[in-house]
C-alpha cells in the first residue's frame, strides 16, 4: 500500500519529480563512468609500467636498485637462475638483461640513453617490446652489431635504420667502452619517455662491450595470473643466497602504488561529493512535496494513521526515486563505458596524459566492487537523509495542519 | 738553420719523388702526415681564439704531446682560467680545474660536449688518433695547388668502428702539411671542418701554424687556433703525462 501511494504521489507533480530523477541519474551515471574511466587509465599505466622492463619481480644484486652501476651486475647468473627454476611456478617466465645508462650518440647529436642487453626471445614474451610495433626487424641471435631505438630518439637524433648509433659508458675496469650498433629496428612504444630512454642490444653485445663476461644487471620474472606476489617474493628470498635482494613491482613502482591508493581515497571522496550535491536536492524536493502535503498528512493523522506509517510512506517515496534515478544511471553508465569499449583516444592531449604517466588510448572498464560502493553510498545515505522530510511529516498534528489552509 | 731547412726540403723532395702519384698509397700518406704534425714528441703555445657572430674570447695554451695519443694542455692566459688543463692518455681525458681543486676523469656522458667552449669536442681531442686506427683511406685525387700536389683522400670508418662520422675526407700536401680534414654525417653531408689557414716554418719544419675548426652550419662561428711557440723533440719525460702534474704542472 505505501508503494502504491507512493508511486501516485510521485506523478502528482510529474516535472518535479523528473527533474530529481535526472538529478540522481546524472550523479550515479558520473560516478559510475568517472571511475571506470580512472579504472582503466590506472590499470593501463600498472600494466605499462609492469611491460616496461619492470616484470612483477626483480632480482638484483644489493645496492643495485639505489646505485645502478656496472660494478654491482650480478656476478654469478646462473646461481640465481638455478633458484628461480626450483622456486617459480611453472608458467612463469623469466629473463636476465644487462642495463647501463650510456650516451648514444652520431654525427650531429648525442643523447643519454638507457642500454639494454637482451636475450630476444625470452624478452619478447616479457616485455612491452615484444609486442610494440617495430619498423625494421627485431634482434637474432647472430646480430651483434645491431640495436632497436624508439621512434621518439630515431627522430631526435635525426637518424634511421641502418645508421649507426655510437654508444658510449664505462665498462668493468672502469674506462670508456665505446661500441657502434647500426639501427636494425624502430620501436613504438605507448610513452614517448619510453621511446627516448631504452636502447636494445644483444645482451652478449653489451656483456662484450663492456667486458662484463657472463654479468647480468638483473633478473625480471613475470608470474602467470593468479600466483600470489607476495609469497613467491617471500619464497624467493628465503631461497637465494646473500647478497641479493627481490623487488615486487610495489617496491619497484613506488609511484604506481601510491597511485593505487590515492586512487581509492579518490573515488570515495568523488562519491561523497557527488553525493552531498544529489541529497541536498532529494532532501529539498521531498521536503517541498511534504510541506504541500501538510493537509493531506493532517487528515491521514486524523483518520488514525501512525506517525511510523506516515515515515515509511514518505520514505517509499525516496526508495523509488532512488531505485529509478539508480537503475537508469547505472544503465547509462555501462552503455557509456561499452560504447567507449574500443577505448578513449587522448592523443589529442598526449603531452598532458603523457606527463600525467598515462596511455594514449584509455580502455574504461567497470568493476564491480566500484558499482557497488557508488550505488550502496547513494541508496543508503539517499534513504538516510530522506528521513529527515519524513520525520517532519511525521511530526505535523491535525491542529497545525488545519491551520495551515 | 738555413742549411737544415735546405736539407729537410731535400729529403722531403726525396720522399715525393719516390712515391709518384699513382703509387701514393692513402694509408701511407696519412700515417706519414699525422706522425709528421704531432713529431716524436713537441711542446706548443697556442692561442686559441673562440669567435661567435656577437662575442669573441682568446685563451693562450701550453700544450705537451707525446708520441700518437698522449697530450697535456694547460691554459696559461687569461689568468682567471690559468691552470685548467687537460689530459689526455689514450682514449681517456682528465680534467683539472684549480677553482675546486679537483681532477675529473671525463665521464663518457661529457665526452660529446664541447671544449672549453670552443667548437671542438672533448671526442675530438681523446679521439685525435681514432683517424688512424678506424679509418679505411683512399686517393680520391690529386691536385695542383700553389706548387705543392695536394692528395684528396676519402677516409670511411671501418665496419663497426666506434666512431660517430660517415665519412672524412683529408687534404694532406704532398710535404705530409696536413690541409684540411673535414667530417660528415652518414648522409655524406658536411658537419664540421678543420681547415688549415697559414703555413709556416715552426719547430724546424713546415707547419700549419694556423687552423680554424668550423661548423658547417654556423657561417660566423669558428674556433681558431694559432701556433706562437712550437718545439719538436726526440722524447719527454713519461711523469708530464699524469694526473698528479695535471694538478700540480712543473716546468722541466
Amino acid at each position: 500500500m505505501f508503494f502504491k501511494m507512493a508511486w501516485r504521489n510521485l506523478w502528482r507533480n510529474p516535472r518535479r519529480t523528473t527533474v530529481i530523477l535526472i538529478a540522481v541519474v546524472i550523479g550515479l551515471w558520473s560516478l559510475l563512468f568517472l571511475n571506470a574511466f580512472m579504472r582503466g587509465a590506472i590499470e593501463q599505466m600498472v600494466e605499462n609500467n609492469i611491460s616496461i622492463l619492470t616484470g612483477h619481480l626483480k632480482v638484483q644484486k644489493t645496492g643495485y636498485h639505489s646505485d645502478p652501476v656496472i660494478e654491482n651486475s650480478i656476478t654469478q647468473p646462473d646461481e640465481v637462475k638455478g633458484v628461480l627454476a626450483k622456486v617459480l611456478p611453472k608458467e612463469a617466465r623469466y629473463t636476465s638483461r644487462v642495463r647501463l645508462q650510456v650516451v648514444a650518440s652520431n654525427a650531429r647529436h648525442n643523447a643519454g640513453v638507457t642500454l639494454v642487453g637482451i636475450d630476444p626471445e625470452a624478452e619478447a614474451e616479457m616485455s612491452f617490446i615484444g609486442d610494440a610495433p617495430l619498423q625494421g626487424r627485431y634482434l637474432s641471435a647472430d646480430t651483434p652489431h645491431k640495436i632497436l631505438a624508439g621512434r621518439a630518439l630515431v627522430e631526435k637524433m635525426e637518424t634511421q635504420l641502418e645508421y649507426k648509433l655510437v654508444l658510449m659508458g664505462q665498462d668493468t675496469q672502469n674506462e670508456i667502452a665505446s661500441r657502434a650498433f647500426r639501427i636494425r629496428g624502430i620501436f613504438d612504444a605507448e610513452l614517448e619517455s619510453t621511446e627516448k630512454q631504452y636502447v636494445f642490444v644483444l645482451k652478449q653485445a653489451a656483456q662484450d662491450m663492456l667486458r662484463m663476461g657472463p654479468a647480468v644487471s638483473e633478473f625480471s620474472v613475470l608470474l602467470p595470473e593468479g600466483a600470489l606476489l607476495p609469497g613467491v617474493a617471500q619464497a624467493l628470498k628465503e631461497a637465494l643466497p646473500e647478497g641479493y635482494r627481490v623487488y615486487t613491482w610495489r617496491e619497484l613502482l613506488p609511484l604506481m602504488d601510491a597511485y593505487l591508493k590515492m586512487f581509492d581515497g579518490f573515488i570515495y571522496l568523488w562519491t561523497v561529493a557527488v553525493f552531498i550535491a544529489m541529497g541536498f536536492g532529494l532532501v529539498n524536493t521531498i521536503l517541498m512535496t511534504v510541506y504541500e502535503r501538510m493537509h493531506e498528512f493532517g487528515l491521514l493523522k486524523a483518520l488514525g494513521m501512525k506517525s511510523g506509517w506516515i515515515i515509511r510512506e514518505v520514505l517509499a517515496e525516496a526508495f523509488l526515486i532512488l531505485v529509478l534515478g539508480m537503475a537508469a544511471g547505472n544503465g547509462l553508465g555501462v552503455i557509456t563505458v561499452e560504447a567507449m569499449s574500443g577505448g578513449l583516444d587522448l592523443s589529442a592531449f598526449a603531452a598532458g596524459a603523457e606527463f600525467a604517466g598515462m596511455s594514449r588510448i584509455i580502455y574504461p572498464r567497470i568493476v564491480l566492487q566500484d558499482m557497488l560502493v557508488a550505488n550502496g553510498v547513494v541508496f543508503f545515505l539517499g534513504l538516510g537523509v530522506s528521513l529527515y522530510p519524513a520525520l517532519k511529516a511525521a511530526r505535523f498534528t491535525p491542529v497545525e495542519a488545519m491551520l495551515q489552509t | 738553420m738555413h742549411k737544415k731547412s735546405l736539407m729537410m726540403t731535400l729529403i722531403l723532395m726525396g720522399l715525393c719523388f719516390s712515391a709518384p702519384a699513382w703509387a701514393v698509397d692513402a694509408n701511407e700518406v696519412v700515417n706519414r702526415a699525422h706522425e709528421y704534425f704531432r713529431g716524436q714528441a713537441s711542446f706548443s703555445v697556442v692561442e686559441m681564439r673562440i669567435h661567435r657572430p656577437d662575442w669573441e674570447r682568446g685563451m693562450t695554451l701550453k700544450a705537451y704531446t707525446q708520441g700518437l695519443s698522449d697530450s697535456i694542455f694547460f691554459v696559461i692566459d687569461p689568468p682567471k682560467d690559468e691552470g685548467n688543463g687537460t689530459l689526455k692518455k689514450g682514449d681517456e681525458m682528465w680534467m683539472y680545474n684549480p677553482k675546486v681543486n679537483r681532477v675529473i676523469k671525463v665521464p663518457p656522458s661529457m665526452m660529446s660536449q664541447s671544449w672549453m667552449g670552443s667548437d671542438f669536442s672533448n671526442n675530438d681531442l681523446a679521439k685525435s688518433d681514432a683517424i688512424l686506427k678506424h679509418y679505411q683511406h683512399s686517393l680520391e685525387k690529386t691536385e695542383e695547388r700553389d706548387g705543392h700536389k695536394v692528395y684528396i683522400i676519402k677516409s670511411m670508418p671501418k665496419e663497426g668502428a666506434p666512431v660517430v662520422w660517415g665519412m672524412q675526407r683529408l687534404e694532406i700536401r704532398d710535404d705530409d702539411v696536413w690541409m684540411s680534414q673535414e667530417f660528415y654525417d652518414e648522409d655524406l653531408e658536411l658537419v664540421k671542418a678543420l681547415t688549415t689557414q697559414k703555413i709556416k716554418q715552426m719547430g724546424g719544419r713546415l707547419f700549419p701554424a694556423v687552423w680554424r675548426m668550423q661548423k658547417a652550419d654556423a657561417k660566423n662561428a669558428y674556433t681558431q687556433v694559432t701556433y706562437q711557440e712550437l718545439r719538436f723533440m726526440e722524447d719527454l719525460p713519461d711523469r708530464i703525462f699524469t694526473v698528479s702534474n695535471l694538478r700540480n704542472p712543473r716546468d722541466f
